[in-house]
């Protein structure tokens, strides 16, 4: 990976680069942002809301010919995705929250990224229109028609420059293939087909056909009541495009190998760790519920999340996993009052640095933790406005889980669970992480002398 | 959604303190552990303590868990964003409980039974109507527990998100109308006269919507147009009359 860049962890200063969204404390419901992701080249950004907007940054270096120069994300395009829906039958609204972005490989000068709600994906398009044709013989500049008497000579219509005009417009709608509600999207490495995920079934589509999708995964038991498993996360292999994975709230995930069967009902491996027998309680189920599962960039590896715990597979051994991370394991004591005011339930996303050797995930109070796999260390940061001022300097945070607190700890009573970090991304080449807190977009970067 | 204000963990009775894990013991199983030290930095070697609040015993932690599951399960349907995940996460939990209950078989401690009145009254809040109507004499923990079977249908079968922004636009208007035979009507009789709320892709719900329609139904346009634009009026009707509802 290029750069020089992608280690993080302690070796890797943070610092506050920016933060998009608004000042105040009272949070309108629209703004909370439910999906963050870099495109391929890391230089656009895109976030979705729960108002059903797409926002994309693009950065903007100072000096584009210094690899670790200082970079700015500004707005770009923003555009109105995904609208509420009424489900007439049911009288129950379909949430127009985006879900999911998922960008695709660039093959020209416009960018096209998916974006899902609970019931329908959409190809946008994204392109830049720079210029606009002046000249015309029939008409005035300002639109209107000419007399065509008045018209004695004519001329050739010219390209002239104008402000940048970023225009968003919607190729495909793939809708009516999920009865359950989407969870994810992915897009395969041969740049044709993506799948789409929902509580219960897997669907393949073509990114051209919008009127037919396949389905290649469906775990609904013929009787309802015998429900007890869902599926949480799916996710193409980043190379073989005849693999995919999807995780479950029992804690499994099955690979699939779509060459041997048309149904893949028939996972081709289970990745499950037994249950610490020590660590059970009321709530084991529940916090083994996998929330998002992502291959490495190079495709040998695997990260889950559950409620308490980071893990790391290798596709090759099925019955444990290769690392595991404890991401806030104070918390394993409250997990009673957790169930209580739901947060047990909360669905925290992960991500992998650009040369999979740090690994990233939220939790509570607006930290979020960064693991570092070669190093073997891991280190607290906070997204705040009080660490806010350009180029500051994160400071590790520590949380104190019993006995007497150390200055600048804080204790486990004292987290604020209002203030989750569900969604993180990294950059895919440079130290960049982008990390939404429940209505604002912190971005930071490493530090540069 | 939540307010804004910051949200700590509660002290949900069953949360051991922080205390307890300074002293050394492992995360384990505290919940099965009788012993509770509740005492804010206090350290004590866990082989000493001794309950200094006689905390629950384990039957009653089982059962606060029960109770929180069977509230969370009732309210789904009221929640803004209702999850088929969680739903099936709490009826896991709730029927792993019951098996527990039912593994450890006859008769219930008096304290146990006690304890659980509220199940045997089916009027508490605690149950929805369709569970299964409790025995007021309730010895046994399986029968003071609500089956599961019965709310399957009603927990998991909601989640389906039925197609029906494209139920009706997906049907030519012919279609819908292929069993009502027209034949005997006059197409004389169709005048506009006849309803006067119908108007081609109508939106403000009127009063005398269905009299619209009962009229219609006795007369008949003969031109092919005329037919198709009557349909999709008739449409509209439906459409508003469903939405109304």
């Amino acid at each position: 990976v290029a750069g020089g860049t992608g280690a993080g962890g302690n070796d890797v200063q943070w610092c506050f680069s920016q933060v998009k969204g608004a000042i105040d404390d009272d949070v309108a419901e629209a703004d909370i942002i439910s999906t963050v992701e870099f495109n391929h080249s890391g230089e656009l950004l895109a976030t979705g809301d729960k108002g059903g907007r797409v926002v994309i940054f693009q950065q903007e270096t100072e000096n584009k010919c210094q690899p670790l120069s200082r970079s700015e994300y500004n707005v770009y395009s923003t555009f109105q995705s995904h609208e509420p829906e009424f489900d007439y039958l049911k009288s129950l609204e379909i949430e127009e929250k985006i879900n999911k972005i998922r960008w695709l490989p660039q093959k020209n000068a416009a960018q096209f990224l998916l974006s899902t709600n609970d019931k329908t994906i959409k190809l946008w398009k994204i392109s830049e229109r720079d210029k606009r044709p002046e000249g015309y013989n029939l008409k005035e500049e300002d639109g209107r028609y000419r007399d065509s008497t008045t018209i004695t000579t004519l001329r050739v219509p010219v390209f002239r420059p104008m402000d940048l005009m970023v225009e968003a417009s919607p190729r495909r709608i793939f809708a009516n293939a999920h009865t359950y509600h989407i969870n994810s999207i992915s897009v395969n490495s041969d740049n044709e087909t993506y799948l789409s995920a929902d509580d219960l079934r897997i669907n393949l589509w073509h990114l051209e056909i919008t009127d037919r999708s396949f389905n290649i995964v469906d775990i609904k038991p013929a009787n309802m009541e015998d429900l007890t498993e869902v599926i949480t996360a799916a996710e193409f292999h980043p190379h073989q495009c005849n693999t995919f994975v999807y995780s479950s709230s029992k804690g499994t995930i099955r690979l699939c190998d779509m060459r041997a069967s048309a149904l893949c009902d028939r996972h081709s491996k289970l990745f499950e760790e037994p249950e610490d027998p020590s660590n059970r309680s009321f709530f084991s189920e529940i916090i083994s519920s996998i929330s998002d599962v992502k291959f490495s960039h190079s495709g040998r590896y695997m990260m889950t999340r559950d409620y308490l715990s980071v893990k790391i597979w290798d596709l090759n051994m099925e019955n444990r996993p290769v690392e595991t991370y404890q991401v806030h394991e104070y918390l394993r004591s409250k997990l009673c009052s957790l169930y209580e005011n739901d947060c047990i339930f909360d669905k925290f996303e992960c991500c992998w640095n650009g040369n999979d050797s740090v690994v990233m995930t939220g939790s509570y109070n607006n930290f979020f933790r960064m693991l570092d796999r070669s190093q073997r260390r891991d280190v607290t940061l906070e997204a705040s406005r009080e660490s806010s001022k350009p180029r500051q300097v994160l400071k590790p945070r520590r949380v104190c889980a019993g006995g007497k607190r150390k200055k600048d700890e804080i204790s486990v009573d004292s987290l604020d669970f209002n203030k989750k970090i569900l969604h993180t991304a990294w950059h895919p080449q440079e130290n960049i992480i982008a990390v939404a807190t429940t209505n604002n977009l912190y971005i930071f970067q490493e530090k540069v002398n | 959604m939540r307010r804004n204000s910051a949200v700590r963990a509660s002290m949900c009775r069953l949360d051991v303190e922080s205390a307890v894990k300074e002293v050394g013991q492992s995360i384990g199983d505290v919940l099965s552990s009788p012993r509770y030290v509740l005492g804010r930095g206090v350290k004590r070697k866990l082989v000493d303590c001794e309950d200094p609040v006689p905390d629950l015993p384990y039957p009653l932690q089982r059962q606060l868990v029960m109770d929180l599951c069977l509230d969370k399960l009732q309210s789904c349907h009221r929640r803004s964003e209702p999850s088929l995940h969680r739903s099936v996460l709490l009826a896991n939990t709730l029927r792993q409980l019951q098996q527990e209950m039912r593994q450890e078989g006859g008769g219930l401690s008096p304290t146990l039974a006690a304890a659980c009145p509220a199940h045997a009254a089916p009027a508490t809040p605690r149950h929805t109507p369709d569970l299964p109507p409790v025995p007021s004499d309730c010895v046994l923990a399986e029968e003071a527990l609500p089956s599961l079977t019965s709310c399957h249908d009603l927990i998991f079968g909601s989640f389906e998100i039925t197609n029906s922004t494209s139920y009706l636009t997906d049907l030519a208007p012919d279609d819908i109308f292929d069993d009502i035979d027209t034949s005997m009507y006059d197409p004389s009789d169709f005048s506009v006269l006849a309803f006067p709320s119908l108007r081609v892709g109508s939106g403000a719900p009127s009063t005398n919507g269905e009299e619209g329609l009962k009229t219609f139904s006795s007369c008949s346009p003969s031109s092919a147009l005329q037919h198709r634009l009557s349909d999709l009026n008739d449409l509209d009707q439906i459409m508003e009359i469903l939405v109304r509802s």
